[in-house]
């Protein structure tokens, strides 16, 4: 028995050093914020626009740091429905999503109303929910909930669906039991399904809570938004734009991170392993 | 059983019974909407002494794999009787006695290679420490030294179907199912891995019975090639390969071996005529 060289193995790490990747990750997109954010404060103060149509950079900054500390805790409030309801939706939604791949009566049975009922406006069903909720923090989480619950449930029932039949074969040669079939293999499979329904509901969530907030809120970023807008404060309301934006990328972020994590294995996370 | 044994070739003492016995097998897939019934497999009698080396060669659509799968308690047959150890395919099967290396080789993408070796080992309870050791040793016997933690997307398409046979042969199975298992991959890495299947069956004294589309591979092999033909998938002839052992490609020069594999042709030949 020879050494191995079917084929060579492709090269593991063969990336530059560190500071060479971090300056072409990082400096494109801060250059292209300095050139974007210069223009428009310059275009602003050139052609005199005034602040309820486009606001400068710098009013915007202001008014951030102004009452920052407001605007903060607000971020905070719709950072913690979205993330409430994020968990809550999604893990409901991965419950279903197994019960529909594991007993197919019970897809058909049901499964048409659960996509009726993803068609349904938010917008249209949030006051409702409120109603049955009450007016307090609950309530804007369980519209976040029912956001965040098609997406995964879906995505599961397809992931756990999608496995390899001959991988299948191998199991039941070797004789595994249907847990070991389900922990072993059928869930690792359905992973990146799995990904995409969360990254799906990463945005979900932040877009219900401050709906929610839209409908009836005393606090949150969608209170701050309806508020400033009607006293025309537009450079608060962009603010608070922002900051939707960065609670937003925030928890994409970590969701991504968690990914790489959990399946560097997946052809999406190749990069990262050269070739 | 007199006829058995004239029927396939077979010579068996009355003290050792076959590794593997199949009487007037019979496998029918009901027809799909309407369809003709097809009769993948008809009168199958076939005996496999212990350490026997059998190849299965025919044309597609002769039921070569559902032999190996009705073995592997993957299929089940419509009429006959099928022993592994004098016990049912399925009794067989939860006790590990069969190992099944696939055409494609069916590694778990998210594993590194140690891992996929030891899955069979995990799935039975092994302890930890036993069955990393044992994955050890398979590595080391399939020449994948070094690449313990690769994952397999790392490793050319030779190297996953060695791992793939260290993880058949991970739970020590009394019969080795091997259903083309270096059908996808090229010439050169062909004849090596033929070269290391003769080594590793004959130091492990490994019944196996193999699917393959060359005659050249099947009479470099085994002990015997069962001539099948389609429609419905019977065994037509048993060939008794006499070639001394041990054997290298230069075998494959020498008169004997072409005037066995001319033979072997020309059967195929009047198979494929009568169908």
């Amino acid at each position: 028995m020879t050494g191995l060289s079917d084929s060579g193995m492709p090269a593991v790490g063969a990336k530059g050093p560190m500071s060479t990747l971090w300056l072409g990750v990082l400096v494109p997109p801060l250059v292209s914020f300095v050139v974007i954010v210069g223009f428009w404060e310059m275009a602003v103060g050139y052609y005199e626009t005034p602040a309820y149509i486009l606001p400068a950079p710098s009013r915007i900054w202001t008014s951030l740091v102004k009452d920052g500390g407001s605007i903060l805790g607000h971020t905070g409030i719709t950072f913690f429905e979205a993330v409430a309801g994020f968990t809550i939706g999604s893990a409901l939604g991965a419950m279903l999503g197994t019960l529909f791949a594991y007993w197919r009566m019970v897809a058909r049975g049901l499964l048409p109303y659960v996509i009726a009922a993803n068609t349904i406006p938010v917008v249209a069903i949030a006051p409702i929910i409120i109603i049955w909720f009450g007016h307090g923090i609950p309530s804007k989480v369980a519209v976040t909930a029912f956001l965040s619950f098609f997406p995964l449930a879906l995505n599961m029932m397809k992931g756990l669906q999608s496995y390899d039949h001959t991988i299948m074969d191998v199991f039941h040669v070797a004789a595994a039991s249907g847990w070991q079939r389900f922990a072993k293999m059928r869930l690792p499979s359905s992973l990146p399904y799995i990904f995409v329904g969360l990254k799906l509901n990463v945005t979900f969530s932040v877009i219900g809570a401050i709906i929610a907030e839209f409908i009836q809120a005393d606090r949150g970023l969608g209170f701050v938004i309806m508020t400033a807008y009607r006293t025309l404060n537009m450079p608060r309301l962009w603010a608070a734009m922002l900051m939707s934006a960065l609670i937003g990328i925030l928890f994409f972020a970590l969701v991504a991170l968690i990914e790489r994590w959990a399946i560097p294995w997946h052809s999406s996370m190749r990069e990262d392993i050269g070739s | 059983m007199t006829s058995l044994a004239e029927d396939t070739g077979t010579v068996c003492s009355k003290s050792q019974d076959p590794k593997v016995r199949f009487r007037r097998v019979e496998v029918i897939y009901p027809g799909e909407q309407g369809g003709e019934a097809v009769h993948a497999l008809e009168g199958i009698d076939l005996a496999v002494r212990e350490g026997e080396f059998v190849s299965l060669i025919g044309p597609s659509g002769c039921g070569k794999s559902t032999l190996l799968r009705v073995l592997a308690d993957l299929t089940k047959p419509t009429a006959g009787d099928v022993w592994i150890s004098s016990e049912a395919p399925r009794t067989a099967r939860l006790k590990r006695k069969v190992g099944f290396v696939f055409q494609d080789a069916a590694l778990l993408e998210w594993r590194r290679v140690l891992a996929n070796v030891s899955l069979p080992l995990e799935i039975q309870g092994v302890s930890r420490g036993d069955r990393q050791a044992r994955a050890h040793d398979l590595i080391r016997l399939v020449g994948l030294t070094g690449f313990e933690n690769a994952f397999p997307r790392q490793l050319s398409g030779g190297m996953r179907q060695r791992a793939a046979i260290a993880r058949a042969m991970s739970t020590n199975p009394e019969v080795m199912l091997m259903d083309e298992p270096f059908g996808a991959l090229d010439q050169i890495t062909r004849d090596r891995l033929n070269m290391e299947l003769l080594e590793l069956s004959q130091s492990q004294r490994m019944t196996v019975l193999f699917v393959t589309h060359s005659i050249r591979e099947a009479v470099l092999l085994s002990d015997r090639v069962a001539v099948m033909t389609s429609r419905p998938g019977r065994i037509t002839e048993v060939i008794d390969i006499d070639l001394p052992r041990p054997r290298t490609l230069e075998t494959r020069e020498t008169a004997a071996f072409e005037k066995l594999s001319r033979s072997g042709v020309q059967l195929l030949e009047q198979g494929f005529g009568s169908s």
